[in-house]
């Protein structure tokens, strides 16, 4: 999908500036238990959708951001001040990992006014941070780096489904019986098709000639 | 002793760097495109010192300079000295008094770069308030801006002023008087706060005693950044 963004157009000159909104899951279980840290490049506080991002947040630099005509997966890399303790008990005492990060990119009129509405950049998921001090001499710095990854790279890595068992098999169905004998016959060969004998079902054994043979799956076939 | 001051004063160069984050690209057809960023767009200055200083009777500056180190601001002016205040002098055409009752406009007030000014005093409306370069401190925040372009009074209960960057303080201004000119303030600080190395020179003697012989050469250009993690 194409967004039209007129303060881009038929200009040579633009005023913009980068906001970052990093929103912090505290409880895995409650998505509505959220702390939002935000950040931006801008010279005073803007509010953009009832959300207040702080100038002096200690935005460093936005890293590179692919750009295509398609949706492909890339990632990016969030530098913040580590001077002060606030953005260092950002990685360090929070649940950093597997928040949620968002980029938008605001334009600025000729009187250094933020123009509405705010464009998307980037949106993705915190897979890691890193603490690092740079101390050469005299010079002691420290610096905090949160690495995120598209929505699209993580859902490209999703792994769906269901497993063959009562509990994921009730999760969507929860009165779907199918599955409920499967743990019993966990770690049974059956030989399917084979001629049924006395020694055909623990261990190993064959499954019944012609017939169904011994029907341990409550009437569901398991292949 | 304050120390950057004492530079400031003491200085035979000056250097000055309001330059903006901005990008500049020249297209294939040598068009230019340009971004910016609109950031607080702090004042930068570069000092350069001579090597003259005696030792003996500059030691409060080398403390004073040691105790700020590179991490400490210092409000400076160059009002300070009287070589160095027609620098910034103000060079529109109001009194004092006119200056003083001058009060930042409701609900207007001071928004992106443009400043409104009201209690304007009774001139004519060809006289001039401010010239391009003339600074405006905005009550006792030390953060100057400048005027962009010529104001003239106007018939008006209100003028704006186009200030050479945003409004980056952060409470609100409204109602709140104006400094201009030399009499403007700025909070600087050194993060390359120079060292300083004696070498010999100045000799001075009483009563056969050596007083000194040394003369403070520095080991760079003092180059001051403004301060306004607070603003």
């Amino acid at each position: 999908m194409t967004q039209n963004i007129p303060q881009v157009q038929d200009t040579p000159t633009i005023k913009s500036a980068e906001f970052v909104k990093l929103i912090v899951f505290n409880d895995y279980n409650d998505p509505s238990d959220t702390t939002v840290y935000t950040f931006s490049s801008a010279y005073k506080e803007e509010t953009i959708d009832g959300t207040v991002y702080l100038p002096l947040g200690g935005l460093l630099a936005v890293g590179a951001q692919n750009r295509d005509l398609r949706v492909t997966s890339g990632d990016t890399i969030i530098s913040l001040s580590g001077i002060g303790a606030d953005n260092i008990f950002l990685v360090l005492g929070t649940k950093i990992r597997g928040s949620e990060v968002q980029v938008f990119r605001g334009f600025y009129d000729d009187n250094d006014i933020l123009e509405s509405p705010v464009y998307n950049r980037f949106r993705g998921i915190i897979t890691s941070y890193g603490i690092t001090e740079d101390r050469e001499g005299q010079d002691d710095n420290f610096s905090v780096a949160i690495a995120a990854s598209s929505y699209v790279n993580v859902l490209s890595n999703r792994i769906a489904g269901r497993k063959t068992n009562k509990q994921s098999w009730q999760v969507f169905y929860p009165n779907d019986t199918s599955m409920n004998q499967v743990y019993s016959i966990a770690g049974v060969n059956f030989d399917f098709g084979g001629k049924a004998t006395s020694k055909s079902t623990i261990g190993g054994g064959g499954g019944g000639g012609d017939g169904p043979g011994r029907d341990r799956t409550g009437g569901q076939q398991q292949r | 002793m304050a120390g950057l001051q004492t530079i400031i004063n003491k200085c035979n160069a000056l250097n000055i760097d309001r330059r903006k984050v901005v990008g500049i690209q020249i297209t294939r057809n040598e068009i230019a495109r340009t971004s910016e960023t609109p950031t607080f767009n702090p004042w930068r200055m570069t000092l350069s010192m001579p090597a003259s200083l005696p030792y003996q009777s500059n030691r409060d500056l080398i403390e004073a300079i040691d105790t700020l180190d590179r991490n400490t601001p210092e409000v400076v002016t160059f009002s300070d000295n009287a070589c160095l205040s027609w620098i910034f002098k103000y060079q529109g055409t109001m009194s004092t008094a006119q200056i003083n009752a001058i009060t930042v406009a409701s609900p207007a007030g001071f928004v992106g770069n443009v400043l409104t000014l009201t209690n304007l005093p009774a001139i004519a409306s060809t006289r001039v308030l401010f010239q391009p370069n003339d600074l405006i401190q905005i009550g006792n925040n030390t953060y100057p801006f400048t005027s962009t372009t010529q104001v003239t009074r106007g018939v008006g209960t209100t003028v704006q002023v186009i200030t050479n960057r945003p409004n980056i303080i952060t409470s609100s201004v409204v109602g709140s008087g104006i400094t201009v000119g030399n009499a403007c303030s700025f909070k600087m600080f050194c993060p390359n706060m120079p060292t300083y190395t004696l070498t010999p020179g100045g000799y001075q003697q009483a009563g056969g005693i050596t007083t000194n012989n040394a003369l403070i050469s520095w080991s760079d250009d003092f180059q001051l950044y403004e301060w306004v993690a607070t603003a």
